[in-house]
């Protein structure tokens, strides 16, 4: 079940969409800025998968399922409290595994004593902070908790990480409803892969320009797909490229002009050839 | 992961309980029947269970969590139990079980 063994979603999409690993994706694409962006990223998770979370070495990133994670947050049961002068630790369960959560004692705050003296044994909690490792141990360093007011959170909570954990693994759904996004999916679901829908830049490119029509999206999806080159690409063969019947010349010119106006695209050598502008 | 090796306690329905004898579970639950110690609870997919319970239980709540280890496909024996207040939607609980057991999450996340 792992983001390898399926390739409908476009395997080498997901992964190489994240790790930056395909040339279009430096610079202005998402993947220029992953690192700041994951480190301050905050994902539900259930306690097992922070139980099987690995680290290259003791300063390098958590990963689990081998991508990089930032903060965490979990729902669970609260097992036992250990208060000690500067810092307390809670045992957390969630059903899938145990954890312990500790928290650093900030006597000048008020607010903070309030909010951590009013945590029972026993309720649920929902707990954020980041993971660490002490020995062999792990425990997340938490930063907030706060009781559970509202038993269909649990629920929630388990239901938002298993989405997470598809995002993650398959990239964000298209949108429901739009016409155009569904077809984009189709033909990944098939597998009837065609020479513009190069696998790795796919989801990218669903997340970047979702919001142009069909017509411009498909010009920027095969743009992003050739390999780039100075002179840029002619007209005719971007015709060529989508000509679905009902594409003539002056719709696929139109559809230039406002990708040229909104900065998508420039023009290279002459009016007739077009480069990415990323 | 196997089973055996960690401190698991799967939320289960009561369909779900003749896969876990023996074990220990998580049931939520709506309170049905209260006799003395003997309770009789409504699992999220509508089966009944009964439920052995401790002394001193606080089962006054219209729903509660029994944290239990299977005695029969049809009863379990109470651990522990949380009160889950007067308003929980039990098809989502229920959904969200099947979810749980669903052998694309179930050994990798739960």
């Amino acid at each position: 079940m792992s983001q390898y063994e399926s390739n409908y979603y476009g395997s080498g999409g997901g992964g190489g969409y994240l790790q930056g690993g395909s040339p279009f994706s430096q610079g202005g694409s998402p993947g220029g800025m992953r690192k700041t962006e994951v480190s301050n990223s905050l994902r539900p998770f259930t306690i097992s998968q922070l139980t099987q979370a690995s680290q290259a070495h003791t300063d390098a990133e958590w990963r689990v399922d081998d991508v990089e994670i930032g903060q965490v947050t979990i729902v669970a049961q609260v097992v036992s409290i250990q208060k000690q002068t500067t810092n307390s630790v809670y045992l957390l369960d969630d059903g899938t595994g145990k954890i312990e959560a500790r928290h650093w004692v900030d006597s000048a705050s008020d607010d903070d004593s309030h909010k951590w003296s009013s945590i029972e044994e026993m309720r649920y909690v929902r707990v954020t902070g980041s993971l660490k490792s002490f020995g062999k141990k792990k425990y997340i360093n938490a930063t907030h908790i706060r009781n559970i007011t509202d038993p269909h959170e649990i629920y929630f909570h388990i239901l938002e990480a298993i989405t997470v954990c598809l995002i993650v693994e398959r990239g964000p759904p298209s949108n429901p409803g739009s016409g155009p996004a569904t077809a984009i999916k189709a033909e990944r679901t098939t597998g009837n892969v065609s020479v513009y829908s190069a696998q790795s830049n796919a989801p990218a490119v669903n997340d970047q320009f979702a919001h142009l029509p069909q017509l411009q999206r498909s010009i920027m999806r095969f743009l992003m797909s050739q390999p780039p080159q100075d002179e840029g690409i002619h007209v005719a063969v971007i015709a060529k490229a989508i000509a679905g019947g009902s594409n003539d010349a002056n719709k696929i010119c139109e559809a230039l002009d406002e990708l040229m106006d909104q900065g998508h695209v420039f023009t290279t050598i002459d009016d007739s050839h077009f480069s990415l502008s990323l | 992961m196997a089973d055996e090796d960690r401190e698991h306690t799967p939320r289960v329905n009561s369909a779900r309980l003749a896969d876990f004898i023996g074990k220990t579970i998580r049931l939520p639950c709506k309170v049905l029947k209260v006799d003395g110690e003997r309770l009789t609870v409504e699992a999220a997919d509508g089966g009944q269970v009964a439920v052995n319970a401790t002394p001193n239980a606080d089962v006054s709540d219209t729903f509660i969590e029994v944290i239990g280890k299977v005695n029969s496909p049809s009863s379990i024996q109470m651990l522990a139990s949380i009160s889950m207040g007067s308003d929980l939607d039990m098809k989502l609980v229920n959904d969200t079980i099947e979810l749980i057991h669903d052998r694309r999450f179930y050994n990798r996340m739960f």
